[in-house]
């Protein structure tokens, strides 16, 4: 199990910084880098470069190595990996390390790295040892050891005070702690805070396959509990649900006591410090209880996993002819209660498509309605619309954008487009992705949370709101 | 100075000597060592720029004695760095390493031990085994955690040495570590030593093997990894250990990392080869199914390394996902390896149930963009037709549909899968021969045009106009490429043994023939028509009834992994050799191999398919070279794999031989298992695995990625077939 080490590279494929690669020649991260840019170039689109490429050994000597690389944001990471390696433990890694940056550096880019080149190969040198095995990872822990570039750090190294690293002066605050004291590997012992809170976001993910007559191919909702923790101590949290039954499929962060979901399915855990992943889930609508393992191997297909009702209908018409075509397009949203918000619907023409003629419009129906809710006020999008449309010539897709689409109402959109091509090639499908706010698909309700503390006597402020996201591949 | 935000500067590649100087300049007057911390950013920053600033090693080590942990830092980066280059030199800074392993701050003691260990002098290492030791019983955890590593890096630099300074024995004794990162990092510093062609081996008795999963609970993610993936050096000796072990494994499914994911499922999957209890191993099956959707909601390079693995899962366990088919259906903006690897997932799962759903998805792919895809998406539906007896009638409508769409490339790919389907239910379909007829002209690639030509050919006595078709088609019977041109000599001679009447295929076989002796370069070619003109020329009946023998009917069903191959290549379930389908140790740098072990635990079936490992990681001389761009090989030379392998590669007529001479002996022992689903599932009897006992990927060849693969192959024997279907 050994990853080499990480390059980064900018939108041109040239490298802005790597790691050590002491165990390798310097040869060796080069090839890598052409690797990838070579396949990049090849490729049709870039996304569709596959994500381990085999870089194959330059001399006799060494036998070929494989290539692990992310696209994030304008930056290419490249995990070269050598040896028996998990290609998932790579992306995890790489994963993980983009995490942490983010956290240093807010913003990952190629001003950002470069800004802070010193922290970034520091954070190679804890991260990443140079056998390929993956070290501290944890932020906590990963503070105590490579100093976050913070806003007190800038002031302090503007005034040219340098208290923080001085070795007899320790560790500051932590040095009677100690790094890497804790008994628990995510959370470091001595937090404080004045205010403590505690938040958490519910956020589910509809995704799904729809054809031409309606009817739901797959579908699923994929959710995430995700924690902001700003705790003093070493605070003992247990969050309970009134309908875990809804949840399946749970992957849950390694703070939480595994033993204790299972028997309980109680969440009781001691969080990290700041934000984190809970736990992910799949929501299962049918919440009966599942068969034992004999009646499964037996029964003949299942339905699909959920049965989440759709948010919207698509009516779509769309006529091919020599050189073009016209379509015609329907959105009518399902919801009674909740608005639809930001709704994008991707329409993919094929190549050589131009020459759009498009109009889009309001149509009938929600009109005058209220949000249930509440929460947003109706009337800043009249009868008019706010709906727009574009054109993307070089990907070929046409683009409907909706910024909210209020319940039941109905919007449409038609037009014509030609081709260079005589036949026309679209693809048979219409992406909409939308979201909706204050609302989860599951109801996933939060029975209690509870935050116990033995030394300190604290009462958190505690949050909990949900909201939620589709993404519906309708085909016509 | 250092202000934030104006580091980019520090790139500019500065000249050595004006560092030099710097740094001297540094010395005489420097509040707070502000000067010099900027003169060695400059620095550093050069190294990361891959400039070569190895000249300042004397002047940078001064630094060392500076009492600053950023300084610190940066000068052992140097070191790092350059310190192997400079044999002459390093010794200058040996009494510093000695005084900061004695450091009160855990982070230098480790940071010291850990600097040294990447400097492979042997002044460095004699300096560091001493403090290593005393690194290892540290009383700070982080100390003991970074040693346990740095083993690792002195078995490499000097194995022998390491073993004699008793180094692997304290590292045998950190797995029993109170802190479970420092568990986590001795076992991975076995591994890699483990790993090794020269290292000792590292197994796990069933005692270790317990401690190291009481600490999985509290290790970092990558501590777990490196756990569960030690957990495949434990053998079980008997059932109840492998069954035990797996039940307190199985909750890490639920860990929130898809690496972890990933290897809990490979130590499932070793640890059900030792397994005997039925519904145990059909509720792990059920509890891996989840988890491996759960992946496919990740990012698109998560997908595709989970896909690739769940092709091989599937293969071995067929009840995992077994419904869940629907899952795997293409969206139209997943990227084509995404979409590729979908679908041959979708094959797999298909079967008489779902064999609807999975047809209705495959037209729609039909009408794609993308090229290679819709050709692939064809393709699937005439090996669905050939896999599913009850789908072949919906299937064959939705490939005459697609004819109808006079579409180039997907009339081509239709028209060879539907020879295929003639020959797995011959006279059947024959009535749809017209309609291909119609789309002769649009046929221009060789092995569309060359199947085309075998259906005029074997079907001459039912095509009215065949001779004629024949006759056009052999117009540039000279320049079509070597496939199209034997395909056309079998064509005609049948045509004759058909019509030997019609004066018409006798000129045109006489034609063919000639050009095929006379101007063929290809020796291939002119063999076979001399034996053709020899065959018709002395005894036309006999020759008639060889071109014109019956055909064993076809399936897909060899294009199943070999099952012992399967067991080898699921040890390897989350690692490269997943995602290529392939050992590692054939194609990756340092890459050990890995066999099942025997024991009495393991179960019959797996045990009589077992494989020793290939002596392929033996120091060779001849480098191990692998065609193509990647491992995925396009297989036109099946024997550029195998000859890594094996000593001697059965060709691919071997192959096929083999597998026609064991159609014949057919086990009536398989009734039995008509009311044992799960022992046909999990341990059908093997394959009796004859010449080609050598290489047990002989017929693996392609069987995935590439489209040869899905050629279907002579039935092996039907009784796998029957089994096949019985899985389900």
């Amino acid at each position: 199990m050994a990853l080499d080490g990480i390059i980064i590279l900018d939108n041109n494929g040239r490298p802005i910084i790597q790691s050590g690669f002491r165990s390798t020649t310097t040869a060796y991260p080069l090839l890598h880098i052409d690797a990838v840019n070579d396949a990049l170039q090849k490729a049709e689109r870039s996304a569709d470069v596959d994500p381990v490429i085999y870089v194959a050994s330059y001399n006799a000597a060494n036998v070929s190595s494989a290539c692990c690389h992310v696209r994030v944001g304008d930056l290419r990471f490249l995990c070269p990996v050598s040896g028996d390696v998990d290609p998932l433990l790579a992306f995890a890694f790489l994963q993980t390390f983009i995490d942490i940056l983010r956290e240093y550096l807010g913003t990952v880019s190629a001003a950002t790295l470069r800004d802070n080149f010193d922290i970034v190969y520091q954070l190679f040198e804890e991260t990443l040892d140079t056998g390929g095995h993956p070290l501290t990872t944890y932020s906590n822990a990963l503070r105590d050891i490579v100093i976050p570039p913070s806003l007190l750090n800038k002031l302090l190294s503007v005034t040219g005070t340098n208290f923080n690293s001085t070795i007899n002066s320790g560790f500051g605050a932590g040095a009677a702690i100690g790094p890497f004291s804790s008994p628990l590997p995510w959370r470091k012992t001595g937090v404080r805070y004045n205010n403590n809170e505690i938040y958490f976001d519910i956020v589910e993910q509809f995704k799904a396959i729809v054809n031409k007559n309606g009817t739901v191919l797959s579908s699923n909702v994929h959710g995430k509990i995700e924690a902001n923790a700003k705790l003093s101590g070493t605070p003992d949290c247990s969050l309970n649900f009134t309908n875990p039954q809804v949840l399946e499929d749970c992957a849950l962060h390694p703070c939480v006591r595994l033993l204790r979901w299972n028997r309980d399915k109680i969440l009781s855990f001691v969080p990290p410090d700041g934000r984190f992943t809970l736990m992910d889930y799949t929501y299962s609508s049918n919440s009966l209880p599942s068969p034992s393992p004999a009646q499964q191997s037996l029964s003949s297909v299942t339905p699909s996993r959920t049965n989440v009702a759709l948010p919207f209908t698509i009516k779509a018409i769309v006529e091919l002819e020599d050189s073009g075509g016209s379509f015609d397009v329907t959105l009518t949203s399902r919801y009674s209660t909740h608005a639809l918000e930001n709704v994008v619907a991707d329409m993919h023409l094929g190549q050589g498509a131009g020459g759009i003629r498009c109009s889009v419009s309001r149509g009938s129906g929600g009109g005058g309605f209220i949000n249930a809710g509440g929460s947003r006020n109706m009337d800043t999008f009249g009868a008019s619309s706010g709906a727009s449309w574009s054109f993307d010539a070089q990907r070929a897709v046409l683009r409907w954008e909706i910024p909210i689409v209020p319940p039941s109402s109905s919007w449409s959109m038609h037009g014509s487009f030609s081709t260079t091509n005589r036949i026309p090639r679209p693809s048979h499908a219409i992406r909409v992705h939308f979201d909706i706010s204050s609302h989860t698909y599951s109801a996933l309700k939060v029975g209690q949370l509870k935050v116990m503390n033995a030394k300190e006597n604290y009462k958190p402020f505690k949050g909990i709101r949900g909201r939620s996201s589709g993404e519906v591949e309708w085909r016509w | 100075m250092s202000q934030p935000g104006q580091d980019a500067k520090f790139f500019q590649r500065g000249k050595i000597e004006e560092f030099r100087a710097e740094l001297h300049a540094a010395e005489a007057k420097d509040k707070k060592f502000v000067k010099r911390k900027t003169v060695l950013k400059k620095i550093v920053a050069n190294i990361t720029m891959g400039t070569d600033m190895s000249p300042l090693f004397p002047d940078v080590v001064q630094c060392l004695g500076t009492p600053l942990l950023e300084i610190k830092k940066m000068v052992y980066l140097f070191l790092v760095s350059y310190g192997r280059s400079k044999p002459d030199q390093i010794h200058l800074v040996i009494p510093n390493f000695l005084q900061d392993c004695n450091d009160r701050n855990p982070l230098i003691r480790a940071l010291a031990i850990r600097t040294m260990s990447y400097i492979p002098i042997p002044v460095v290492t004699e300096a560091l085994s001493d403090n290593l030791r005393h690194a290892l019983k540290d009383r700070d955890p982080y100390v003991r955690k970074t040693a346990a590593i740095c083993v690792a890096k002195l078995y490499s630099a000097d194995p022998r040495k390491a073993e004699r300074g008793g180094f692997v024995e304290l590292l045998r004794d950190l797995m029993l570590d109170s802190n479970a990162t420092v568990v986590a990092n001795a076992v991975a510093a076995l591994s890699e030593i483990g790993d090794r062609q020269d290292g000792v081996i590292f197994k796990l008795n069933l005692a270790t093997a317990n401690k190291l999963l009481a600490a999985i609970p509290e290790s970092s993610e990558w501590g777990q990894i490196y756990i569960l993936d030690s957990l495949l050096r434990y053998v079980p000796e008997r059932h109840a250990d492998a069954e035990m072990m797996a039940e307190r494994i199985i909750v890490q499914l639920q860990h929130g990392n898809s690496a972890v994911i990933l290897t809990t499922i490979k130590a499932l999957l070793y640890l059900m080869n030792y397994m005997e209890n039925r519904q145990l191993i059909d509720y792990i099956c059920k509890k891996m199914g989840p988890p491996l959707v759960t992946l496919l909601s990740s990012g698109p390079e998560v997908q595709y390394v989970a896909l690739r693995n769940i092709l091989l899962i599937i293969q071995r366990r067929p009840t995992v996902l077994k419904n869940d088919v629907r899952v795997f259906f293409c969206k139209y903006n997943d990227p084509i390896y995404i979409k590729l690897a979908k679908l041959e997932i979708m094959y797999r799962l298909a079967r008489a149930e779902n064999a609807k759903e999975v047809l209705a998805e495959l037209q729609e792919y039909a009408s794609e963009v993308d090229l290679d895809f819709v050709r692939k998406a064809v393709r699937s539906i005439g090996r669905l037709a050939i896999k599913v007896e009850a789908a072949a009638d919906d299937c064959i409508q939705a490939l005459l549909d697609l004819i109808e769409t006079k579409v180039t490339y997907v009339v081509q790919e239709a028209v060879i899968v539907i020879k295929d389907i003639f020959r797995r239910y011959p006279g059947k379909y024959e009535g749809i021969i017209p309609n291909l007829c119609e789309n002769i002209d649009a046929l221009d690639e060789p092995e569309a045009k060359a199947s085309m030509i075998w259906i005029l050919g074997q079907y001459a006595s039912i095509i009215d106009n065949a001779d004629e078709l024949l006759d056009d088609l052999c117009y540039t019977f000279l320049e079509e490429s070597t496939e199209v041109q034997l395909a056309l000599l079998t064509a005609t001679v049948k045509l004759f043994v058909y019509k030997s009447r019609a004066d018409k295929a006798k000129e045109l076989v006489h034609k063919v023939l000639k050009w095929a002796t006379e101007e063929a370069d290809n020796p291939d070619l002119r063999d076979r028509g001399f034996m053709y003109w020899r065959m018709l020329a002395i005894n036309p009946t006999v020759a008639g009834e060889i071109v014109l023998s019956e055909k064993p009917p076809i399936t897909t069903d060899s294009d199943r992994m070999d099952r012992g191959a399967l067991d080898q290549l699921l040890l390897h379930t989350g690692t490269l050799g997943s995602v290529y389908h392939k050992n590692p140790e054939t194609f990756i740098r340092n890459a050990a191999g890995k066999a099942l072990k025997d024991s009495p635990a393991l179960n019959a079936h797996s045990r009589a398919v077992l494989i020793p490992l290939a002596r392929t990681q033996l120091p060779s001389i001849a480098p191990i070279v692998v065609a193509g761009p990647g491992p995925t090989e396009r297989s036109t030379e099946p024997q550029t794999q195998s000859s890594s392998v094996a000593p001697s590669p059965p060709s691919k007529t071997d192959n096929d031989t083999d597998l026609l001479t064991q159609s014949q002996p057919v086990p009536t022992s398989q009734n039995s298992s008509s009311n044992d689903q799960d022992e046909a599932e999990d341990d059908e009897p093997p394959h009796t695995r004859q010449a080609n006992n050598l290489d047990p990927y002989s017929n693996l060849d392609n069987a995935f990625g590439s489209y040869l693969a899905d050629e279907p192959r002579p039935m092996a024997s039907r009784r796998h077939a029957e089994e096949d279907d019985l899985l389900f």
